[in-house]
């Protein structure tokens, strides 16, 4: 097996050195954003924009409805299952989907 | 990396302390108002003996923290709390089972919103926890050990598939969750500690009079005011006036709740714009936090304060720095009478509302150093700077907008930061000297090869020659392959003085949960 990129190289060369519980599937990214990528929400695996699921909206409720960014997707499986009621195709009707916390909620 | 506190007793033995503590130190609070927490949450939570509630009792956050939790109750369990009743229930709480200043202290960031903190955290929380949302998140609340344990099962219940993403199906996801990590928690962030026992009983920091206040505002650079504040109980009025550089002036009028004892949440029009304040008093006749647009979170600066009675503190000067060798400065402080300047000559001293007014001199570029009391600050007089930066070197920005429901986009700010040498001469040491923000040509390019490929610079949003980055509208675009969003990776370049750096910025999707604690 050949890395293609150098994250890959280097989850290579400690798995070679026994460092493999060193390694982890993480970006670094601005604080409150998901920093795993599985696919990521903000990043993909290699740190930028290119390889995320775009448009995010194509297959935005493949990846909603099972609670997938529950930090900065609302989940329609459990906590707001209402959330794109107005918004059958989320390509289509994407200006329906809005921010789930109170804008008049503050402290 | 943030380091995270974890020191002091063994976690075996602060589990027993923290449990055998729980309840005995959380009733007295609780009595003295139990008949609004047990009317709002009563039906829900059980009432022990000694009048606590189930679940509530055990634990301690921030105003912020309890604000979510409340509004969660409503959102997800139907509970019938009005806002004014929500609003009294996050004070009540926030100052019977608040967090002491220093428990606070290293999260900051996050209450503040601040859009360029980076986060780092060891394990077992850093792919536990902060993989979703901020470290901070979880670290700015103290719990039984019973209430962690509670709170890694809520996880499971509330996000079912929390076992099967990346870092959940790939290890002994649940084992790790409610052992290693719960012990974890509960020994580094217990209930009961020495610091919020100590601020229980401590005198709390007078918040009503006058306070001189330094900071920046995203449309207006440095700005120096007054703040009075009167009242003698949340909300408090705030009311006075922000100077800007060039003299102009901007009437600040708003309202201020004081939580915990010296947690300061103001939201205040400035000149036309709303603002919020999200500060912390530090009990030696100081203010500190962030100061940003209520629309637009991202966009703010740094607020210190000082009361103006405190006796003798500076803040930092308006220009930052003096251009040339010679020039006149706005200290911004208190009690500058006797303020000594080390490093330049100092001429004409006169004190006024704002600290004081000086002219500044040198024959050549170096730092002075300006000082009142225990308090200094550090004033480069230049001529050309020696390099440049870009600040912040790494941020995110937001596509937003294009319909009436969605998330507005979120803007980026950059300065160019100039910077000296030093007495060394040398570029990046712990000598050289930080002159500030200067004017500079911006200009975005295509951060690599695939960016190009995308043109991502010409998709994802323009910057202003303040470095002000504005993104582009939200949704699917048809001119871009796949209709990709205008997403983008950019570099993000600052030029002055004929000095060139950059950052780099990622565009990306809004996000559609936005809590005070994200």
């Amino acid at each position: 097996m050949k890395p293609l990129n150098q994250k890959a190289d280097r989850v290579l060369k400690a798995a070679a050195e026994d460092k493999m519980d060193e390694v982890r599937a993480m970006q670094t990214v601005t604080a409150g954003c998901a920093t795993t990528f599985d696919p990521g929400w903000e990043v993909d695996p290699f740190g930028s924009v290119a390889a995320l699921c775009q448009p995010m909206e194509a297959d935005l409720y493949g990846c909603s409805d099972p609670c997938w960014w529950p930090a900065q997707v609302p989940d329609t499986m459990v906590v707001h299952p209402d959330w794109d009621a107005n918004a059958t195709s989320a390509a289509r009707d994407w200006r329906a989907l809005g921010s789930v916390f109170p804008g008049d909620s503050n402290t | 990396m943030i380091p995270i506190p974890h020191s002091g007793p063994t976690p075996a033995r602060l589990l027993l302390t923290a449990a055998a503590l729980a309840l005995s130190a959380a009733a007295p609070a609780l009595a003295q108002d139990a008949g609004l927490l047990a009317k709002a949450c009563g039906d829900c939570h059980t009432a022990a003996a000694d009048g606590s509630l189930s679940r509530i009792s055990g634990q301690r956050k921030t105003p912020e923290g309890w604000l979510m939790t409340i509004v969660r109750m409503r959102q997800s369990h139907g509970a019938d709390i009005d806002r004014a009743t929500e609003a009294e229930l996050v004070r009540h709480l926030a100052d019977t089972q608040g967090l002491a200043p220093s428990e606070a202290a290293p999260y900051r960031y996050a209450l503040e919103k601040d859009p360029n903190a980076i986060e780092g955290f060891d394990e077992p929380l850093g792919t536990m926890c902060a993989r979703c949302h901020t470290g901070a998140r979880v670290l700015l609340q103290h719990r039984t050990p019973e209430e962690w344990r509670t709170l890694i099962d809520f996880h499971v219940g509330q996000f079912p598939t929390i076992e099967y993403q990346a870092l959940g199906r790939d290890r002994e996801w649940y084992k790790i969750a409610s052992t290693e990590v719960t012990d974890y928690l509960a020994a580094g962030q217990p209930l009961e500690t020495e610091a919020w026992t100590a601020w229980q009983a401590a005198d709390k920091p007078a918040v009503a009079g006058d306070w001189v206040v330094l900071t920046t505002l995203p449309d207006a650079g440095q700005a120096y005011g007054r703040l009075t504040v009167t009242g003698d109980a949340s909300p408090y009025q705030v009311a006075g006036s922000l100077t800007l550089a060039d003299g102009s002036n901007r009437p600040v009028t708003g309202q201020m709740n004081l939580y915990t004892g010296y947690e300061w949440r103001a939201t205040l029009d400035i000149g036309g714009q709303s603002y919020r304040q999200v500060l912390a008093l530090d009990g030696a006749g100081g203010i500190d936090g962030r100061q940003f647009l209520v629309a637009q979170d991202s966009l703010g600066g740094r607020l210190t304060g000082v009361r103006a009675d405190a006796g003798a503190r500076v803040l930092g000067t308006v220009p930052e720095a003096v251009a040339g060798l010679s020039g006149a400065v706005q200290v911004v402080g208190a009690g500058l009478d006797g303020l000594t300047v080390a490093g330049a000559t100092a001429e004409g001293l006169q004190a006024n509302d704002f600290g004081a007014t000086v002219t500044l001199g040198a024959e050549a570029q170096g730092l002075a150093t300006l000082s009142a009391g225990d308090s200094s600050v550090g004033v480069a007089l230049y001529t050309a700077p020696d390099r440049l930066t870009v600040e912040p070197e790494f941020t995110i920005a937001r596509v937003g907008g294009g319909s009436d429901n969605g998330p507005a986009a979120v803007p980026a700010h950059f300065s160019a930061v100039g910077w000296l040498n030093g007495p060394d001469g040398a570029a990046g040491t712990e000598d050289d000297i930080r002159i500030g923000s200067l004017s500079a040509e911006w200009s975005t390019s295509d951060a690599n090869e695939t960016a190009a490929m995308m043109q991502d610079a010409a998709y994802a949003g323009t910057l202003d020659p303040n470095g002000l980055f504005t993104p582009a509208v939200a949704g699917p675009n048809a001119e871009r392959p796949f209709s990709t969003n205008n997403a983008g990776d950019l570099t993000i370049t600052a030029k002055a003085g004929g000095l060139e750096a950059s950052g780099r910025l990622i565009v990306t999707v809004q996000r559609f949960i936005d809590p005070p604690l994200r």
